[in-house]
C-alpha cells in the first residue's frame, strides 16, 4: 500500500514538474555604447522585478534573456532577430530609444511578437502596428502637461523652443508642445535649432536673451540642456527653463551645478512620492538590494514593462501564446505599476499620470501630479 | 547685429580657436616630423581632460597641480604610444601606420568607455574661472579669457625652443629629412618622442581648457575636436607651427560667426572646418603659411 | 598551356555553383537568425572587396565606406518608397516635390545608389587626388561626417532624424548574395586586368609608376569610384534588409569595422577580404559572450560592455605590429595552389 502511495506521489510530482515550463522573455537594452548609462538603469528595474516575481500563477518560471543592442540600429536588427528565432521568445521588452524600439517592433510585428517599451515616447511608434505597446506616455500628452502647466500654473504666455534637430525624442515632443502652447494661447517667440553633441551654446544663449521670452522649453537631452543652462548663467539669461523627461536623471544635475537651480521638468515618476502599494514595496526592496535611496523613473519603468507581462501572461491560459498575452496587454486596465497606475488602450498606448519636478538645492524635487 | 554683439562673438571666437590652435599644434608637429596624421591626438586630449578631472575631483588636488598631473601624463602616454605602436613601424608602408594609430584611437577612447562610462563627468572648475568679466559691455568668463592668453605664451615658447634650442634645430632638422639626421649623429627616434611628449602636453592643456569651459567629460570628446584641429593644422599650412595657431583660430572664427549671424546654417556648423580643407587643398595646398615639402615624397 | 586554363575556369565555376547552391539551401532550411547574419556577410562582403581595391590593392588609405554606403543607402530608400508612403512619414517638414515624385524598382534604385556615390567619389578625388593623397583619410572621414549632417539638415529630403522607414523588404539571400558574387568577380577582373597592376604599381612604388608612364591619378580616381559604386549599391542592400534608416546609423565604427576586415584578411587580397568578412561579421556575434559575465573556472568576470570594441581595436593594433600581412598577404586562392601544381 506504502509502495502504490509514493508511487502515486511521485508521479503527481514529476507531472507537475514536467508542465511547469520555463517561459522565455526577451530584452534589447543599451548596455555598452553612447546610451550605456540609460539602458543599464532601465534594466535594473526589469531585473529586479524578474527576481520579485520569477512565477507564473500556473507554476510556469519567466525568464529574461537580455541582450545588449550597443545604441546600434544593426545591432538591434540583429538582436531581435535572435531572440525570436533562436530563444523562441514570447515578447521583447525593450528597446529604450523610440528610433531602436521602432526596429525591434517592425521586426517582432511581422513575427506576432508583442513589444513592450519602458521610454519610448515618439507617438509614431504604435501606429500601423498590432504588436507595440508601451507603458511611458507619448510625448504629444508630455507636450501638452508642460504647456498646460505654464500656461495655467504658472502664467507664462510667451517661450522659446530650443530643438535638438538630430534627436527623435526632442523633435517630437517639441511639435507636441507647441501645438499645445499656441492652442492654449500662448506664442512661440522664436525656435531655435541645435545639434547632439554640440557644447558651445554662446550664440544660441545670446539670442534668447534678445527675444525676451516668458520662458524657455528645453526638449533636449541632459548634455546639451545642462550646458544652456550653465552657458544662460554666464550671460545674465534668468528665465524660468523647463524641459521633458530627457533630463530626468542626476547626470543633468551634476553636469549643470548651480546653474540649474530652479530648472523644472516633466517625468513619469518620483521615488519619494510612490503612486501605488506596489511602488513603496517595489522601491524598499531596490533601496535594500542596491543600497540607493533614489530610484530613478526608468528604473520604475523597466520594472513595469516586466510586470505588466506578467500580469498579462497570468491571464492567458497558455501564457506563451503571444498573440494572446498581446491581447491581455491591451486590455489592461487599473493596472497598479512601480511608476503609477497604468490604463492600456487597443493601440497599446499607455495612458498615465506624469509628474513635474523643480530643482531645488541640488536635488531634484517633487512639485505636483498631473493626470490625464 | 550690433557692433556690441559683434564684439562678444569675436572674443567667443577668439577663445575656441585657441583650444583647437594648442591641439592642432601637436598634429602639425608629428606630421612635420613622421609624415604621420596621428589619429589618437584628439584622443590624448581626452585622457588630459580625464586627468585633471580625476586630479581636482578624486584625488582633492589644487587647479595647478592637476593640470600638472594632466599634461605630465599625456606627455608620457604620447610617448609611450610613439614606443611602442608607431616606433616598429618606422619603416613599414605608411598605410600600416596610419592603420595602427586609427587603432590607438579607438583604443583608448573604447578602453576609457569600459573603465569610466559613457556617462559625461562634470568637471569640477575653480570658481575664479568660472566669474564673469564685465569689460565695456562685453561678458565672457574669465576661462574663456584665459585660453587665448596661455595659448599665446605656449606657442611663444615652443616657437622658442624649435628655433633657439639645440633639439629644436634637431626637430626642424627631422622635418625637413630623416635620413640625414641619422647621418649627423643625432638620435632621430629620441627626438621623435620628444615631439610627441611636446604635442600630447599641449593637447592636455587644450583638453583641460575644454573642459573648463564646457565642464563635461567623456571618452568621446576627443574625436570631432581632434578632427577639426587637424583641418585646422592643414588650413595653416601643414609642418609650421604658427601654421597650427592661424589655423585654430580661422576654424574657431569661422564656427562661432556662422552660428551667430546665419543661424539657419547653424546646424552646419562642424561641417566647416572640412569644407575649408577642401577648399585648401584645390587652392593653396600648402596652406596658408605653406611650407613646402619634398613633393616627390607623395 | 589549354589544360592549365581550362582548370582555372572549372575550379571558378565549381564555386560559384557550390556558393549559389549554398545560398539556395540557407534560404529554404537555414532559421531567420542564422540568414539574417549571412545577408549581412553577404552585403559586408562587397563592401569588403570594394574597400580592399583602394586601400590595399591602391594603397590609398580611405576611410570613405561610411559617407558612400550612406548615400547608397538613403538613394535606394528614396527610390523605394512610393509618394504616399513618404507623405505620411515626413514629419519634420513637408517632403519636396521631386523627393515624392522618386520612385524605381530594385535593380534601378541599387544601380542609381552606386552611380550617386560613384559621381560624389569623382568630385572628391580632384582636390585629394590632385595634391596628396595623404589627406584621403582625413577627408573621407570628414565626408562621412559631411554625409551626416546633411542628412540632419535636410528634413524635406532625408526626413533628418527621424529617417527613412518601413522600405520594401527586398533585401533577401539571393539578391545580396547573388550581388556579392558579381561584385567579388567584378572586382577580381579588375585586380587581374591591367588597371589592377597599375593600380600595385602606385602602391608599391608611385614614383617608379610615374617613371613607367602610369597616370597615378586617373588610376586613382578609377580605384576610388569603383569602390564607391559598389559601397553605395551595398549601401543600397542594407537599406532593403533593415528596412528603415537615419543618419547615426553609418557612423565612423561603421568604417572601422570594414578596415579590421580588410587588415585582418590582408590587404590586398581580395580572398583575404571575404575571408575578414565572415571572421569579423560571424566572430562579432559569437564574441557576444565578452559582454556578458565570464565564469573562467577560477575566477567570474563581471559583465563589462564594450569590451568587444576594446578586442577590436588591440586586434588590429596587434595584426599591424606582428601580423602587418594579415591572412592572405596580398596573393589570392589560387596563389596558395600554385606553389604545389605546376606553372
Amino acid at each position: 500500500m506504502r509502495k502504490l502511495a509514493t508511487i502515486a506521489t511521485s508521479v503527481a510530482l514529476l507531472a507537475s514538474v514536467s508542465i511547469a515550463k520555463e517561459i522565455k522573455v526577451g530584452a534589447v537594452m543599451p548596455m555598452s555604447g553612447p546610451l550605456a548609462a540609460y539602458g543599464q538603469v532601465t534594466y535594473e528595474g526589469v531585473e529586479l522585478a524578474q527576481k520579485l516575481q520569477p512565477t507564473l500563477k500556473n507554476g510556469d518560471t519567466v525568464k529574461v534573456v537580455l541582450v545588449d543592442n550597443k545604441g546600434d540600429k544593426v545591432e538591434t536588427a540583429t538582436s531581435t532577430t535572435r531572440l525570436i528565432s533562436s530563444d523562441k521568445v514570447t515578447a521583447i521588452l525593450g528597446a529604450l530609444t523610440s528610433t531602436n524600439t521602432a526596429q525591434v517592433i517592425a521586426i517582432a510585428d511581422k513575427k506576432s511578437v508583442p513589444v513592450i517599451a519602458a521610454v519610448a515616447t515618439n507617438d509614431k511608434l504604435t501606429m500601423k502596428r498590432s504588436f507595440a505597446n508601451r507603458v511611458c506616455f507619448m510625448d504629444s500628452f508630455q507636450g501638452e502637461v508642460v504647456a498646460n502647466y505654464a500656461l495655467k500654473d504658472l502664467g507664462l504666455k510667451t517661450a522659446v523652443v530650443i530643438v535638438d534637430q538630430a534627436q527623435v525624442y526632442s523633435l517630437g515632443l517639441a511639435k507636441a508642445f507647441k501645438k499645445a502652447f499656441v492652442k492654449g494661447g500662448g506664442k512661440i517667440v522664436k525656435n531655435i535649432k541645435i545639434t547632439s553633441g554640440d557644447k558651445d551654446f554662446k550664440a544660441v544663449v545670446s539670442q534668447i536673451k534678445s527675444a525676451n521670452p516668458d520662458f524657455m522649453f528645453l526638449p533636449l537631452y541632459h548634455p546639451e540642456a545642462s550646458m544652456i543652462a550653465r552657458q544662460s548663467k554666464q550671460i545674465g539669461l534668468d528665465k524660468p527653463m523647463f524641459s521633458g523627461d530627457g533630463v530626468a536623471n542626476q547626470t543633468f544635475i551634476d553636469l549643470g551645478g548651480n546653474s540649474v537651480e530652479g530648472y523644472m521638468f516633466t517625468d513619469f515618476f518620483d521615488y519619494s512620492a510612490p503612486p501605488t502599494e506596489k511602488s513603496k514595496d517595489f522601491i524598499a526592496k531596490y533601496s535594500a538590494a542596491t543600497g540607493k535611496t533614489e530610484m530613478n523613473s526608468f528604473t520604475a519603468l523597466g520594472a513595469d514593462t516586466y510586470f505588466l507581462l506578467v500580469d498579462a501572461m497570468n491571464r492567458c491560459s497558455d501564457p506563451s501564446d503571444s498573440v494572446c498575452v498581446n491581447k491581455e496587454i491591451k486590455a489592461s486596465q487599473g493596472f497598479e505599476g512601480v511608476s503609477g497606475v497604468i490604463n492600456m488602450d487597443k493601440s497599446g498606448n499607455a495612458t498615465r499620470s506624469a509628474v513635474i519636478k523643480v530643482i531645488k538645492d541640488g536635488k531634484a524635487v517633487y512639485k505636483t501630479t498631473v493626470n490625464p | 547685429m550690433n557692433f556690441l554683439e559683434f564684439m562678444q562673438q569675436m572674443v567667443n571666437g577668439f577663445s575656441l580657436g585657441s583650444m583647437y590652435a594648442l591641439i592642432a599644434i601637436g598634429y602639425t608637429m608629428v606630421y612635420g616630423v613622421l609624415r604621420l596624421i596621428n589619429f589618437a591626438h584628439g584622443d590624448i586630449m581626452m585622457v588630459g581632460a580625464f586627468l585633471g578631472y580625476f586630479g581636482i575631483a578624486v584625488l582633492g588636488l589644487p587647479f595647478v597641480a592637476a593640470v600638472l598631473l594632466a599634461v605630465i601624463g599625456s606627455a608620457l602616454l604620447g610617448m609611450l604610444t610613439d614606443k611602442v605602436a608607431y616606433k616598429p613601424l618606422r619603416s613599414a608602408p605608411k598605410i600600416s601606420l596610419l592603420i595602427t594609430a586609427i587603432g590607438i584611437s579607438f583604443f583608448l577612447e573604447n578602453a576609457f568607455n569600459v573603465l569610466f562610462g559613457g556617462t559625461p563627468r562634470p568637471f569640477p572648475v575653480p570658481e575664479y574661472m568660472e566669474s564673469i568679466i564685465n569689460v565695456a559691455g562685453l561678458t565672457f568668463s574669465v576661462a574663456s579669457l584665459l585660453v587665448p592668453i596661455v595659448t599665446l605664451v605656449l606657442l611663444a615658447i615652443i616657437l622658442w625652443v624649435l628655433y633657439k634650442t639645440k633639439y629644436g634645430m634637431a626637430i626642424r632638422a627631422l622635418a625637413f629629412d630623416v635620413n640625414t639626421v641619422n647621418l649627423m649623429g643625432i638620435d632621430a627616434n629620441k627626438i621623435i618622442m620628444l615631439v610627441f611628449g611636446m604635442g600630447s602636453a599641449l593637447a592636455a592643456v587644450g583638453g583641460i581648457f575644454w573642459a573648463v569651459n564646457y565642464p563635461s567629460v567623456e571618452p568621446m570628446m576627443g574625436v570631432l575636436i581632434g578632427l577639426k584641429a587637424f583641418a585646422a593644422a592643414v588650413v595653416g599650412g601643414i609642418g609650421s607651427v604658427g601654421g597650427a595657431v592661424i589655423g585654430g583660430f580661422i576654424i574657431g572664427f569661422t564656427e562661432v560667426v556662422v552660428v551667430a549671424f546665419l543661424p539657419e546654417y547653424g546646424g552646419y556648423k562642424d561641417a566647416f572646418a572640412f569644407v575649408l580643407l577642401i577648399l585648401v587643398l584645390l587652392f593653396k595646398p600648402t596652406g596658408i603659411l605653406g611650407i613646402n615639402f619634398d613633393k616627390s615624397r607623395f | 598551356m589549354g589544360i592549365v586554363i581550362k582548370k582555372d575556369q572549372w575550379i571558378n565555376l565549381a564555386i560559384i555553383a557550390s556558393t549559389l547552391w549554398f545560398i539556395w539551401f540557407a534560404s529554404s532550411h537555414f532559421d531567420e537568425y542564422t540568414v539574417r547574419i549571412l545577408n549581412n556577410i553577404a552585403i559586408f562582403t562587397i563592401l569588403a572587396v570594394s574597400y580592399n581595391l583602394i586601400n590595399g590593392v591602391t594603397g590609398q588609405f580611405s576611410l570613405e565606406p561610411n559617407g558612400f554606403v550612406a548615400i547608397g543607402a538613403y538613394v535606394t530608400a528614396l527610390l523605394l518608397l512610393d509618394g504616399d508612403a513618404k507623405s505620411y512619414q515626413f514629419d519634420i517638414a513637408d517632403p519636396y516635390p521631386w523627393v515624392l515624385a522618386l520612385h524605381a524598382n530594385f535593380i534601378w534604385a541599387l544601380f542609381f545608389a552606386g552611380l550617386f556615390s560613384a559621381l560624389l567619389a569623382l568630385t572628391l578625388s580632384f582636390p585629394v587626388f590632385r595634391v596628396r593623397g595623404d589627406y584621403l583619410a582625413i577627408v573621407t572621414l570628414g565626408f562621412g561626417f559631411i554625409i551626416r549632417i546633411l542628412a540632419i539638415n535636410n528634413p524635406e529630403i532625408t526626413n533628418g532624424s527621424l529617417g527613412l522607414n518601413d522600405i520594401p523588404e527586398f533585401s533577401n539571400l539571393y539578391w545580396t548574395g547573388g550581388i556579392a558574387i558579381l561584385a567579388v568577380m567584378g572586382i577580381l577582373n579588375i585586380v587581374n586586368s591591367k588597371f589592377g597592376r597599375a593600380m600595385k604599381a602606385v602602391r608599391d612604388d608611385e614614383d617608379a609608376a610615374i617613371a613607367m608612364g602610369v597616370n597615378t591619378f586617373k588610376i586613382k580616381t578609377f580605384a576610388f569610384c569603383t569602390s564607391a559604386f559598389l559601397e553605395g549599391v551595398g549601401g543600397g542592400l542594407l537599406a532593403a534588409l533593415l528596412t528603415s534608416i537615419s543618419p547615426d546609423l553609418f557612423t565612423f565604427f561603421f568604417t572601422f569595422q570594414l578596415l579590421i576586415i580588410i587588415v585582418l584578411g590582408g590587404l590586398g587580397s581580395t580572398t583575404g577580404a571575404i575571408i575578414g568578412t565572415v571572421l569579423v561579421i560571424g566572430g562579432a556575434e559569437w564574441m557576444r559572450f565578452l559582454d556578458e559575465p565570464m565564469n573562467l573556472g577560477f575566477i567570474e568576470t563581471p559583465a563589462l560592455p564594450g569590451m568587444r570594441m576594446v578586442v577590436f581595436s588591440l586586434i588590429l593594433i596587434f595584426v599591424m605590429l606582428f601580423a602587418r600581412e594579415g591572412i592572405m598577404g596580398k596573393g589570392e586562392l589560387k596563389d596558395l595552389f600554385k606553389r604545389k601544381g605546376k606553372k
